[in-house]
Order: structure tokens, then sequence, then C-alpha cells
């Protein structure tokens, strides 16, 4: 196999490790509140702005930074819900999906307000700058972010097998009418599933913005976690992990096809809609998500 | 079925004709009139920049009549109304500039074809529903947009294409007081013909597609033919309305048709009401008098200490995209039947006075 | 609803006495800009730089210029709109345009409206006023800018490139690549470019596409790597240049970026560092903000007039807007003393003279000569190097400029042949 290849592939495994991250959150928001969020690319953008303007403007060091957006982001998902989400709880999903696409829109401009639209660098973090995978030069702050991912992966399987909050969460999304009578405050499940939602898409913002640097443009994440949860199944963090590690891997492998025969020129961009499409009308609940059986 | 009106005592319907009319009472009737007559001497006293935005006004509105067709009445949903609107912008332009077809004739033929891939992204679209069927359709914005930017025949590719202005016998439709009269017809034509729809068979099918479709389909409506028709009679207007902003501007881009406009034509039928003809056109009257209503406060307040603290200069473009969002989130929390139900509660607690409880 | 009406009622009755006042107070001019869009990083640079010469012009005597700023965010469609309202508002008499797209969209009705575009889109189709050259596409009597055509810019990059080729001893044919975004500004030069560079003797290779906001563009420069290019033509702007250079560091690929007038400046080497160092740019104007000589003394004071402590650096943007609205400037102010102030009146007034500097500007904008026949005003092109020699991320860019961490060197000045059939290409 030629090494443009390999490269590619590669490439595509660490960007599909981030999606996963992100689409790990999405389906957390959904199993346990039903609400499908739009704004989740607006969580990376956030978190990566927060940190930025932590370190770049008030000159802390960079745990710290990354300590208090975890913090900022816990309120700001707990906030969000208990504002914007609450009143909604009941409506058709069609009101849901415009909040949540309103709080998209509504950010995004805030942000591009506040701090500009020039992509703004992070202050340099890492003592060097690369390290050599099989040959490879890669970003080191790229495999932080495999640890990261990893771990956070890690930690949600823990959190769902082991803890009282975790089992919780699970029963308020098997079941939301039994939970309650359980005695499963449904309230503060809802509030703690998007703050961790917030905190764990704000570690790939601040990932992503590491490297390329902190832009509008970290809001297509938002966009490219549909396929990768579809891909995987709406209702199954395991789904959105191989869903995010596919769509990446195969948007590397649409620009290869694209480079060496095709020449249409944005394959990278487009091809994932196209994945999408043909999910919907084959699979449409993905690889591991429940089938609903409907005869109509 | 209309609505829930508020008939006075006494005064009964006596036949089945007066069961299925438009306006259930003469004052509703009248009152449309006059507001027609209003519209129609509208260019004598109103410059131009209030008639354009008539205008816009007016082709939004049909585009998202069609919406409000395809999500409010039959319930399903669409997060890529843009492209089906930008299709009948791109068609038009194409029948008049390539193919030499008179725009008065162009412009429902746009519609139709744009009908023709609204019914074709239906089929596969009345298998999906709900969350899925949005998530579709967003994959359908990306991929016709996509589509645009490259099928350079078609489209002119990302440099956009020019549409011939309107031209009947040599009499040109170019400036806003002529065009808004073209508008105003096909306002008032496709309204029409929407409220006329929904009383008759197939419109009511539609409506139990949306509200139990498993009832629906028991009783006899075939679902998959209503999904369908919905989509493509959803697309037809928004191909009318597409082919209106086409000639009326005169230049067409794949720029214009992006994921915003989709959204905004959602917030324009959820602000406005679902399932409300009025409302829809209610709807598409503040989204589009927002930005404007924001840029008139902004020069009001030009030169001041409120303008230099927020740097409005470069800050309004933003605060015009928050202000959508924002209208969409409050008017959901606060208001998620729409203008037409706040319309219908005051009209009621004037006319119950003083037993508005 | 009816509140909503009233208040909208209220400001636009505000809006039109502003609007009102606005002509008492000069001629009109157009002035669309980018400050919030796609190309905002540069848009805004350029747009003050025009607004404060205008300024500066009204201040020191001369026809007194109204104008009108509007923030079209590059949104090609807002363009065209803004131009049909203020052609029954506001009648300009000029226009200062921004963007390819929509200056190219309007080429047609600014000629039957006779309304002089200068514009910041230096599309090589603009520059044939009567559809002669055999590869025009379309006639542009009443578009003007300041500064080579992006075509004539790339051919002067190819020149550079192959002569650089030639010094650095290279073996074989070095090869060229085209890298932009699908869209209108970064397709302009490709084709007449990639020609005149086949003509060099470069090996073309197939354009790449990435896009022109920042992202991640590892895998195309895995495919710059793969390809073995050479030189690599960045048709995109500033905004996405410091993504590309700083993947393009990161995955080892060792490219010579030549960059289109718009696509690298000052901040492009604070934001990305060392992965800027060697970038070579065109440039448009004959100084840069750190150099000294009687036209950036002018250009100083114009500065002042958005900025009294004189401590904003100014990119490459900002000057180049201060260029095209000093031109179209004196044009009115010609037309005004021959025969009015209309469009063709100063459309006539840009062919006035030949090798023309506007007053006060010697040695910042460089002589350009425009023809009834040809709309090419410059062909001599600044080639300029970026240097940088330590980190960036401390300091803000005049200090940075100021010591020495960063400076942009001259390298050549090309002054490329006036071929006939280069025209509208």
């Amino acid at each position: 196999m030629d090494t443009f290849l390999l490269q590619l592939l590669l490439n595509g495994l660490i960007i599909g490790a981030l999606y996963g991250v992100v689409a790990m959150s999405f389906v957390l928001i959904y199993k346990a509140s039903q609400v499908v969020n739009f704004a989740q690319g607006e969580f990376l953008l956030i978190g990566a702005w927060v940190c930025w303007a932590l370190l770049a403007q008030w000159q802390l060091p960079f745990y710290a930074a990354f300590f208090f957006t975890l913090i900022f982001m816990m309120a700001f998902g707990i906030l969000l819900q208990v504002v914007v989400l609450r009143p909604l709880i009941g409506e058709p999903i069609i009101s849901v999906i415009m909040v949540t696409i309103g709080l998209s829109i509504f950010f995004q401009a805030l942000l591009k307000w506040i701090f500009g639209v020039s992509a703004q660098p992070f202050p340099p973090i890492f003592a060097s700058a690369t390290i050599n995978v099989f040959g490879l030069p890669v970003q080191t702050v790229y495999i932080m972010s495999l640890a990261v991912s990893l771990a956070i992966m890690g930690a949600f399987a823990w959190f769902f097998k082991y803890s009282r909050m975790g089992l919780a969460m699970r029963a308020t999304a098997s079941n939301q009418q039994a939970a309650q009578s359980l005695g499963i405050s449904i309230r503060q499940v809802f509030a703690m599933a998007w703050a961790i939602s917030a905190m764990v898409s704000a570690v790939a913002g601040v990932v992503v913005g590491v490297v390329n640097g902190v832009s509008s443009a970290l809001s297509v994440f938002g966009i490219k976690v549909f396929p990768a949860v579809i891909l995987g199944g709406l209702d199954s963090i395991v789904g959105a992990i191989l869903g995010g590690l596919i769509i990446g891997v195969l948007e590397n492998l649409a620009h290869y096809f694209d480079t060496k025969w095709l020449h249409f020129g944005n394959m990278i961009g487009i091809a994932p809609f196209y994945v999408l499409i043909v999910i919907l009308m084959i699979k449409p609940y993905g690889l591991f998500g429940t089938k609903n059986i409907e005869r109509v | 079925m209309a609505s829930i009106s508020m008939r006075p005592c006494g005064d009964f319907r006596t036949r089945y004709a007066d069961d299925t009319t438009i306006f259930p009472d003469r004052a509703g009737r009248n009152w449309v009139i006059v507001g027609l007559a209003l519209a129609a001497a509208a260019p004598l006293f109103l410059d131009a920049y209030w008639l354009e935005l008539l205008i816009r006004i007016g082709y939004y509105g049909i585009a998202a009549l069609g919406l409000n067709i395809l999500v409010g009445f039959t319930g399903q949903i669409s997060i890529g109304h843009a492209v089906f609107f930008g299709f009948g912008a791109f068609a038009s332009g194409y029948l008049s500039r390539e193919w030499a077809v008179p725009v008065w004739a162009a412009i429902p033929l746009a519609g139709a074809w744009t009908a023709a891939v609204g019914l074709i992204f239906g089929l596969p679209a009345a298998r999906i529903k709900g969350l899925y069927l949005a998530i579709a359709t967003l994959a359908a914005q990306f991929i016709l947009e996509d589509f645009f930017a490259r099928a350079e025949w078609f489209t002119g590719g990302v440099a956009g294409s020019m549409a011939a202005p309107f031209e009947v016998a040599g009499f040109a439709l170019d400036t806003p007081e002529r065009f808004f009269y073209l508008v105003l017809g096909y306002v008032v034509v496709l309204y029409l013909a929407a409220t006329n729809i929904m009383r008759t068979r197939d419109g009511r099918a539609l409506v139990a597609v949306r509200d139990h479709y498993l009832s629906a389909e028991i009783m006899g409506v075939n679902l998959t033919k209503y999904r369908v028709m919905s989509f493509g009679l959803s697309s037809f207007y928004a191909g009318i309305g597409g082919a209106l902003y086409g000639h009326y501007l005169g230049f067409v881009s794949v720029e214009a048709f992006t994921i915003l406009l989709s959204i905004q034509f959602l917030a324009m039928v959820i602000i406005g009401g679902l399932g409300s003809i009025m409302g829809t056109l209610m709807g598409t009257a503040f989204m589009v008098l927002l930005p404007e209503a924001m840029d008139g406060i902004a020069r009001g307040i030009e030169g001041s200490p409120i303008y230099e603290a927020l740097n409005l200069q470069v800050g309004l473009n933003f605060l015009k995209e928050m202000a959508i969002g924002a209208a969409i989130i409050l008017f959901l929390i606060f208001e998620p039947d729409g203008l037409a139900h706040r319309w219908r509660q005051i009209k009621a607690y004037w006319k119950l006075y003083p037993f508005s409880y | 609803m009816k509140t909503t009406l009233l208040l909208s009622a209220t400001c636009a009755l505000a809006l039109t006495s502003g609007l009102a006042a606005a002509q008492d107070k000069g001629v009109p001019i157009g002035h669309i800009a980018d400050l919030t869009g796609a190309t905002a990083s540069i848009g805004k640079a350029y747009a003050e730089g025009v607004a404060d010469a205008l300024k500066y012009v009204n201040s020191t005597g001369g026809t007194k210029l109204a104008h009108e700023t509007v923030d079209y965010a590059y949104d090609a469609p807002r363009a065209v709109a803004t131009y049909r309202r203020w052609m029954s508002s506001l009648k300009p008499v000029a226009i200062q345009g921004w963007g390819t797209a929509d200056t190219e969209a309007l080429v047609d009705t600014v000629t039957k409206d006779q309304v002089p575009y200068f514009s910041a889109s230096y599309s090589g189709a603009l520059t044939d006023p009567n559809k002669k050259g055999p590869k025009s596409t379309k006639a542009a009597p009443y578009n003007f800018f300041y500064g080579p055509s992006y075509s004539d810019a790339c051919r002067a990059l190819a020149q550079w490139s192959a002569e650089d080729w030639k010094k650095k001893g290279g073996q074989g044919k070095p090869k060229w690549v085209h890298m932009g975004a699908n869209h209108p500004y970064p397709n302009a030069p490709k084709v007449a470019c990639s020609e005149y560079a086949q003509e060099l003797g470069f090996d073309v290779a197939e354009p790449i596409t990435y896009s022109m906001g920042p992202g991640d563009f590892t895998a195309q420069c895995l495919t710059l790597k793969e390809l073995g290019v050479n030189y690599a033509y960045v048709a995109n702007i500033a905004g996405s240049t410091t993504a590309l250079l700083n993947a393009c560091q990161t995955v080892g690929a060792k490219v010579q970026f030549v960059a289109n007038v718009w696509g690298y400046d000052e901040n492009v080497m604070k934001a990305a560092g060392q992965a800027a160092d060697g970038v070579v740019v065109a440039v448009r104007t004959g100084s840069i903000w750190t150099d000294n000589n009687p036209g950036m003394e002018t250009v100083r004071k114009i500065s002042a007039m958005s900025d009294p402590s004189g401590k904003t650096y100014r990119q490459l943007s900002y000057i180049t807007g201060i260029c095209s609205a000093a031109y179209m400037a004196e044009a009115v102010d010609w037309a005004a003393k021959n025969g009015g102030i209309t469009g063709p009146n100063i459309k006539q007034a840009m062919y006035q003279t030949a090798n023309w500097v506007p007053k006060g500007l010697e040695g910042v904008c460089l002589p350009s000569t425009w023809t009834p026949d040809d709309h090419r005003g410059l062909l001599r092109v600044m080639i300029y190097q970026g240097k940088v020699t330590g980190p960036t991320d401390a300091k803000d860019v005049s200090t940075l400029m100021s010591d020495g961490t960063m400076s942009l060197n001259k390298v050549a000045e090309i002054e490329l042949p006036r071929r006939a059939e280069w025209i509208g290409y």
C-alpha cells in the first residue's frame, strides 16, 4: 500500500476519534432526554473560545485554563437545559429541533461578534509540536486527543455501568415513567446529561483548536456528527464512536479516490452526506441502533 | 375543516356549503377584500424600499406556504427547503436564458419542474419518519448545494447566472412598482389555492396523516401517496417562489440558498403558526421585517455611545443573525403555536369582551 | 406585531431622513464591503483603507465625497440587491466594490447604468472594455481596479518561480499546482496562469481544492507531498493560508508557496509563525507599512483619520484600499472640472494620465495607465518574501515587524509584457 493512502488512513483515524467523541456527546443527550442537539458544534466552539480567551487574554497556564473551561461548560450545559429545553418537554419533535437550531445560530453569531471572524491560534502548549508515528509526523496534540478520547470512552463505559448516576441515566433513557416511579429525578438526569455532553464537546473543541486554531470552522463538527450517529445508531454510544471513526476514515478515503481518479475537488467535504443518504435508505437504524418495527 | 370561529348566537349553518366555506363570517371576508384593495393601491403611497420589502414578503411567503403544507399540514419535517427554492430560481433562469421561454411561462414551468424534483425526493422520504426525515433533508440540502455549485450548464456554477427580467409584449416589469403587482397576483392565487386544497378530500387526508397516521392508514388513506404528494406540492410552491425571486433580482447564485435560508423558512412557518395559512404570511412578514427593523434602529443610534460600545458597524450583521436565532427560541418557549394563535386569542378577547375567560 | 410595524415605520422615517442628509454632504459614492463574511479578515482592513482615504480627501479640499458603506458579508446576491436599491435611492456616481462574484455579476448592469465600478476584485475578465481579446468573456467598459489582475500577478509569480528553480539548480521540470476554493475569486486565474506556467516549462498538476475559511487541510497537504509539487499557487485569502501553512509544516510537505495578492500578509506571518517563513507573495503597492517615503507619510496621515495614536499596524490590504479610493477621488475631481460629475465623465477621467500616481502617494501607488481599449492599469508586480526568525505568539504585529522577528522583503520586480492575447483573460 502506498504511503499516501496509509497517511490518509491514519489522518482519518485521528479525525475520526474526534468525530466519535462529539458523536458520543450527541448520543448522550439524545438517549437521556430525547432531544436532537443541532447545536453540538457550537459546544465545541464555545469550549475552544473560552479556553483560548483564558490562555491568550488572561494568561493562565494551560491546565488551569482547561479546568476552568470544563467548569464553565458544565454550568453552561445545565443552564441551557434548564432555561431553554425544560419548557419544551412534551412538545413535538419539530419544536425541539428548531430550538436547538435557533441556539446554534444564536451562538455562532454571538461568538463571531465577541471574538471576531479571524482564526486565532492557540499559544503553544507542548514542548515539541510533532511526534513520529510509523514515519508520519503527527501533531502531539492529536496523540493527546486520541489518548483523551480513549480515556473519555473508558470513563463513559465505567460511568454507565457502575455509577449510580449512570444507571439512573440509562433507566431514564429506557423508560422515563418507570424511572420516575422509582424515585429518579428526571430533571437532574437531564441537566447532568447536558452538562457532561457540553464538557466532553469542549474537550474536543480545545483539541481541534490547539491544532488548527479557533474559528467558526469548528461548527462544522456539529454537522459532520449526523452521518456519524446515523451510521452508528442514534441511541448507541458504542455505535457513535464507531460511526465517528468510520466517517473520518471514509472522508480521507474519498479524498484519496478524488485525488487519484475523480478530480472533483471536494469529495472530502460531501462524501459523508452521500453515505448518510445511503444509510438512511437501506439501514436507517444504523449499525447498533434499536430497530423500531413498523409495518406502516 | 376550518378552524374554530366565533359565531354569534343564533347564526346557524344551514347548508353543507357553509361548513366548508373559507370565510366563515362576512366580516372576515370583507376585511380580506379591504386588505387586497389596500395592497393593490400600495405602490401609490409607498416608496421603492417598502415595495421591495413587500415583494420579498411575497415570494418568501409563497415558499413558506409550501413548507407549511409539508410541515404544518402533513406533519413531515424538511430542513432542505432552501434548495427547492433555489432550484425554482435556477430552473426559471435556465428556461428563460437557454430555451428562450418567455418569463411568464417560465415561472409556472419552473414550479412544475421543481415539483417533479420534489416528488423524486419525496419517494424515499415517505419511508422515513420524524428525526430521520429531518436528517435526510439536511443531507439533501448539502448535496443539492454541491450540485448547484458544480452543474455549470444549469446554474452557472459558483459564479451564478442571470435571469431575464419579466417582459410581456415589450412591457418590462423590472421596477419594484410593477413587479409588486405580479407578486401580489401570485400570492393571492396560490394562497387561495392552498386554502382550497385544505378543504378538499386530499387536504383532509394530509391532516389525517399528520394527526395519527396509523388511524389514517386503517381508514384507507394511502400514506405513501399523500406523503409524496405533500412533498411535490410543497416543492411546487417553493419553485414558484424561487422563480419570482430569480426574475426580480436578475441574478441567481448558489450562495443565496444555504442552510440558513432553510432555517429561516422553518422559522417563518413556526413563528407564524404550523398549520395556519394566514399564519404563514404573518410569520414571513415578521422574519423579513425583523432585520430591517434592526437596521433602522442601528441607523437611528448611529454615532451614539451605545453604538460605539457594541461596535455596531461590524456587529450589526451578527446581531441580525442572533436576532433570528433568539426569535426562534423565544417564540418556541413562549408562543409555541405561533402568531396565528396569538391573533386568534386577541380576536377572541375582543369578540367575547368582557367574558374573555 | 403592531408594535413591530410601528417601530419599523418610525425607523424607516429615521432612515430616509438620514439618507437625505447624506446627499447634502457631497457626491454620493457607494461602498460595498465585507466586514463580517468569509473574506472579512482582509475585507475589513481594505474597507477601512477606503473609508479613511475618502475622509482624508474630504478634509484636504477637492470635491466632497459622501460614501455609504454597506456590509454584504461576501454574499453576492446581497450585493446585487444593494446595488438595485442604490439605483433608486442613493444614485451613486461611482462604486467602490469588493468581491469577484458580485463584481462579475454586476458588469452588464453597471455598463447599462454607466456607473464606474472600482472593485477589489482583480479578475482578468474585468480588464477588457470592448471584448476584443481572443479569450475575453465579457465587455467591461465601466470596471476599473488598481493593481495587477489575478492572472497577471499569478503569471509574475510563475515567472519568479521559474527563475527561482534555475537559481536553485533544480533538475528537470518543476511541478506547479493551483490551490484554491471552488469559487469565482480563486478560480479567476486558474486556467490563464496554468497555461503560462506550462509555457514557462512547468509540469502543471491537477488543481487542489481547499476551503476559503480555516479548517483542517492535512489531506490536501498530503496530496501536495504525494504529487511532489515544487511550487504551489495559493489562490485563497489569508484566513485559510494560516491553517494551510500549519498543516503542511506538520505533514512535512516541502513546497514553495507563492500566494496571490490577498493570500499572505503580516497577520498570517504572526498567526502561522515559523510555518510562514519563506512564503512568496505578490504585492500591489510600492511600499509596505514599515517603509519610509513621502507616499507613506501621506498614508500615515490617512491612517490617523481613524487611529490618531498611529499605533495600529496597517496590513497590505489597507494600503491597497487607499490607492483604490485615491484614484477614484482624483477621477471625480477631474470630472468636476471637465463637464460635470457623471459616470461617463469619471470613466473618461481614468484615461487622462499615463503612468498616473495620485498626488501625495508617490512610491506607494505604482504608476498605472488605463486606456479606452485596455483596462489593465498595472503590469508591474512586486514580489515579496516573508521571513520569520523566531516565535510570534507573544507580541503583536507592530512589535514583531519593528524588532525584526518578522519581515517582508522585496525579492523581485517583474514587469510583464502587455500581450494582446492576455487581455480579458
